[in-house]
């Protein structure tokens, strides 16, 4: 499909495909053209004009970033009027800009700065009056707008890559500037990490650092599956200090992003001292005991450590989650045939028909989010997302909402696979789809047949459909039957799968440890609560690295291996020593990163191996686990009877945006109160009212929450955060409960 | 050569006939053992030694004695010598100078500035701690020529006795005091660090639309 088109830039032969800029051209091969307004990962803003180019035969200079590129043009990057040209460009952009670089963040890494100095603005011809301007403050940004050039980066990514119009232009003239829909914003600090200048700044960083003393880190985020790329920037934590902090988070922003637990729960490191007499109780703890249980908020080392010493002392396992994720995919795997799904963040990016089900995506995976909404703008996809749960925040992220009733996932999946699979399969599976009732499934999940019939409709003229599932489906009782019907689809439609992983290294668990479902009687807990508790958080029997401290790699969404490096130095033992102590020998964790298992995919390469680089178009991170191919049981059961969930139904679910997991709870910018958050109808329905505190029972525990309303919500449902808790789990996630009013 | 070097020939470092650079007074060295001899005789018995002498004793005659009594007395120090570091304020107001830009950090090659900084209540930056490794520091005065606020200088202690020489560096004890600063006492920094006296006749004006 894709047309090659060749010209030249300054004389040197270059080609790109049809549609790509004559600036996309130039990067390809490394020609330099001058630009301050560009973002890779977004539609060309031309706001800057930095990026103008002479085309031979043409009038006038030429936009190189949102001009296509012609076959045979000749492009001329340099000339004396081209260097007039955008040196009085950055002369305009210098009027009334504050002389204020000695305190401004973002001196020594700023653009503004950076581009007066290559176009040798020593004097100004321009002027015009200043005008004052209020500073403004929306939560983690701080905006000063007497240092916004007006760029748009920030109101583009805002709208393109999060999906969040929050922020926009209050347009004037000279005197425009940005403003921000606050109760849009989801305080993701993507507009923060794109602007070239000084204006839009994390109000928590300000001042804190001169930006060139610090140090970066490569790593990968810790929060969620989707394991973004990020650099944690460390300095000593102050004067007369050894020690480092981490002072804010950065990334490739040209062509990543970020959420706002990436960017701003950085400091969740556990400070801790060499305690010999806990190691000492540790190792014997370990001897006395037959079972670990543990989260997935674990690096593929320590999962790997942890499945030696079950092959050595027959330990059982026990992670709930990732035990019924694994389930779930080998499920999966056993009609699709594949061991893993086929899709990634960046199929859905460039898919142009989506779905998701049974996924809460700002709230489990904000990256799938982010993907979606650029595949919504970029591609003109059509999104579909497929939830009991209506999130507002989604609302210019996704085209058609389709609202279930709690529990009715195997139905629409069911009514999906009707829509999508090929002959093949309705051949194979005939007496599956002869029984399937679609009248009952509509009638009992609340979908009209006409939603199906749009999606139908809409899904014919698409090429690259893409369908996610998500957490909901894995701990769902009906999960066996649900894997089974994606593996079909996976196997007979077109469809590309992506089964999101519920916690951040789910998957790398999955694939490394061989899980247990039943505990024993005398447990070790890693990073949840055991006889004998390590802790990262610092809160058990022994401290353990946090995973900003640690070397090793996760296994993310994407299906790659990518790597994690040490920003704060941890002073305690790590669990490798304790396997040392117990016998099963290793000099560093990162020995085992060669040694994971070659059977789910992995590959014999050393951690120090691993890539971890960027061009100008893509990351190059580790590397991609093999899908290797699999046979099992590929029958597939009728529909059963759909469950059905009436009165007070709690949907487990963190929130506000930032929160993940514990970890980011103990983050100074994250932390926050856990509240039982519904609708106004929710309340009305559960006869409760805002400010209430409330007693239930949820996956076999006690909770005790203040009751919040909600106006993003709607229905019957409310959320119940989790991020206050270090355990996790293996039910559905919604349940009818019993609300008790606890005031006072 | 017959002309006046050029830059150029000096950056060519190779002495050879007809470069820019020449050996100077470059006489024989005595080879012999006769030679060697003859140098020795030659300079042993000239008189140098005793004019030098007399001129001791002639000015200890006239009682012209210029010997200075440290550390009762003490000789003033150039205005650009570079003795610990001083930091100014603002006259009148009395505002520390320093804003934190962070340059003299960056520029100090023997990395022994480490400051730290904030957000203070009206939202400016201020510098909550500053610190000087004398124990590393060159004196070299990077850090005053950098600084564009006229903050850090080089002052004129040159004396210091104490147990560490951390102690000289307390970023309240290099701060101008208060009560000097406010009460106009201070002159115009003269020493290192300060504008030079035709700085006015380099800045550029820049046009304003009122
Ligand atoms: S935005 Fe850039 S040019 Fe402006 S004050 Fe800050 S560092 Fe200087
Ligand atoms: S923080 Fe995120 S959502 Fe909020 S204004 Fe910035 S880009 Fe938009
Ligand atoms: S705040 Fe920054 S990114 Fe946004 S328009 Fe201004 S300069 Fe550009
Ligand atoms: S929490 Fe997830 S989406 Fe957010 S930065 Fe981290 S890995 Fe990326
Ligand atoms: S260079 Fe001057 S203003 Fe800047 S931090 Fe150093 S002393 Fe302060
Ligand atoms: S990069 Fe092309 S206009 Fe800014």
């Amino acid at each position: 499909m894709s047309k090659t088109i060749n010209f030249t830039i300054d004389g040197q032969k270059v080609s790109v495909e049809k549609g790509e800029s004559i600036l996309t051209g130039a990067r390809k091969n490394d020609i330099y053209i001058p630009t301050l307004c560009h973002l890779a990962k977004a539609t060309p803003i031309a706001s800057c004009r930095l990026c103008v180019v002479e085309v031979e035969g043409s009038e006038g200079f030429v936009l190189s970033c949102n001009t296509q590129a012609v076959e045979g043009i000749e492009v001329k990057t340099n000339s004396d009027e081209l260097y007039k040209e955008r040196q009085n460009i950055m002369k305009l952009y210098d009027v009334n800009h504050p002389l204020q670089c000695g305190v401004c963040d973002k001196s020594g890494e700023c653009d503004l700065q950076n581009k007066t100095l290559e176009f040798d603005v020593d004097s100004q011809n321009f002027a015009i009056r200043d005008q004052k301007r209020q500073k403004k403050g929306w939560g983690v940004l701080s905006y000063d707008p007497h240092l916004c050039i007006m760029c748009e980066r920030c109101t583009v990514v805002c709208n393109e890559v999060v999906g969040s119009m929050a922020l926009y232009i209050k347009p004037g003239g000279y005197k425009s500037l940005i403003d921000n829909h606050y109760s849009s914003c989801i305080q993701c600090g993507e507009c923060i990490s794109v602007c070239p200048v000084g204006a839009m700044a994390s109000a928590d960083f300000k001042y804190t650092t001169n930006v060139w003393e610090l140090e970066s880190v490569p790593s990968s985020c810790a929060h969620c599956s989707s394991a973004c790329n990020l650099k944690y920037d460390v300095k000593t934590l102050g004067v007369g200090e050894t020690d480092k902090a981490i002072y804010r988070v950065t990334n490739e922003v040209a062509i990543e992003s970020l959420c706002g637990a990436g960017r701003f729960a950085y400091d969740f490191e556990n400070r801790a001292t060499k305690d010999e007499l806990a190691f000492v109780k540790a190792v014997e703890a370990f001897k006395g005991a037959d079972s670990i249980v543990f989260n997935s908020m674990i690096t593929n080392e320590e999962a790997a450590v942890l499945q030696a010493l079950k092959e050595k002392f027959s330990y059982k396992l026990i992670n709930k989650e990732a035990k019924k994720y694994q389930e779930f995919l080998e499920n999966f795997a056993s009609v699709s045939g594949t061991k893993l799904y086929s899709g990634s963040l960046k199929t859905i990016e460039e898919s142009d028909f989506a779905v998701t089900l049974g996924c809460s995506i700002s709230a489990d995976n904000p990256m799938v989010r982010f993907a979606l909404n650029i595949a919504h703008n970029k591609r003109s996809a059509y999104v579909t997302c497929m939830h009991p749960l209506e999130d507002e925040s989604l609302r210019n992220v996704i085209t058609q909402y389709v609202k279930y009733e709690v529990g009715s996932e195997e139905g629409l999946l069911a009514m999906l696979c009707d829509l999508v699979v090929n002959e093949e399969a309705r051949e194979k599976y005939s007496s599956f789809f002869d029984s399937l009732d679609s009248g009952y499934i509509c009638g009992e999940s609340s979908v009209g047949e006409e939603e199906f019939g749009l999606l139908y409709q809409k899904l014919r003229r698409k090429t690259k459909p893409v369908l996610v599932a998500g957490a909901d489906l894995y701990n769902h009782p009906r999960a066996k039957n649900i894997a089974k019907l994606l593996g079909m689809i996976a196997k007979y439609s077109e469809f590309d799968l992506v089964i999101v992983p519920p916690e951040t290294n789910s998957l790398g668990v999955a694939l490394i440890c061989d899980l247990d479902s039943v505990p024993g009687v005398k447990s070790i807990g890693y990073n949840v609560k055991g006889d004998f508790t390590l802790s990262a958080l610092g809160e058990g029997d022994l401290d353990m690295p946090a995973l900003n401290q640690q070397e090793g790699t996760f296994t993310s969404l994407d299906k790659k291996v990518v790597p994690l490096n040490v920003a704060v130095e941890f002073k305690g033992y790590e669990l490798n020593d304790i396997a040392n102590a117990l016998g099963v020998k290793a000099k560093n964790v990162i020995d085992y990163t060669a040694t994971l298992p070659q059977n789910s995919g992995y590959k014999d390469i050393e951690f120090d191996a691993l890539e971890n680089r960027f061009t100008m178009f893509e990351g190059i991170r580790g590397y991609e686990l093999e899908n290797v191919n699999v046979k099992g049981d590929d029958s597939i059961e009728e529909i059963d009877d759909l469950a059905e969930y009436n009165g007070s139904v709690i949907y487990r679910c963190n929130f506000p945006f930032n929160q993940f997991n514990s970890f980011t709870n103990k983050a100074h910018q994250t932390e926050s109160e856990p509240f039982l958050e519904g609708s106004k109808q929710f309340a009305i329905a559960s006869k409760i009212s805002a400010g209430d505190t409330v007693r239930f029972t949820m996956d076999g525990k006690e909770y005790i929450r203040k009751f919040k309303i909600s106006k993003e919500l709607k229905g019957t449902l409310a959320l119940n955060p989790v991020f206050d808790s270090t355990d996790n789990y293996d039910e559905y996630r919604y349940k009818q409960v019993k609300l008790e009013v606890v005031n006072g | 050569m017959s002309k006046l070097p050029s830059l150029e020939d000096f950056k060519d470092r190779n002495v050879v006939e007809g470069s820019a650079y020449y050996d100077v007074d470059q006489r024989e060295a005595p080879t012999t053992g006769m030679e060697k001899f003859k140098q020795v005789v030659n300079r042993t018995f000239r008189f140098e030694l005793f004019i030098g002498l007399w001129v001791v004793l002639r000015e200890m005659i006239k009682f012209d004695i210029h010997t200075v009594s440290y550390p009762a007395e003490k000789l003033p120090i150039g205005p650009r010598y570079r003795a610990v570091h001083e930091m100014q304020r603002l006259w009148e107001s009395g505002t520390e100078r320093c804003i934190g830009c962070g340059l003299c950090e960056k520029i100090c090659i023997s990395d022994c500035i480490r400051m730290d900084t904030r957000i203070d209540e009206n939202s400016r930056k201020e510098v909550t701690e500053y610190t000087i490794n004398l124990g590393r520091c060159i004196f070299c005065g990077y850090c005053a020529e950098v600084c564009p606020e006229l903050a850090i200088v080089h002052g004129g202690r040159y004396e210091n006795v104490s147990e560490q020489r951390a102690h000289y560096t307390d970023f309240n004890d290099m701060l101008t005091p208060m009560d000097m600063a406010i009460s106009g006492k201070v002159a115009e920094y003269p020493g290192f660090g300060a504008v030079t006296p035709h700085e006015d006749e380099r800045i550029k004006t820049t046009p304003l639309a009122y």
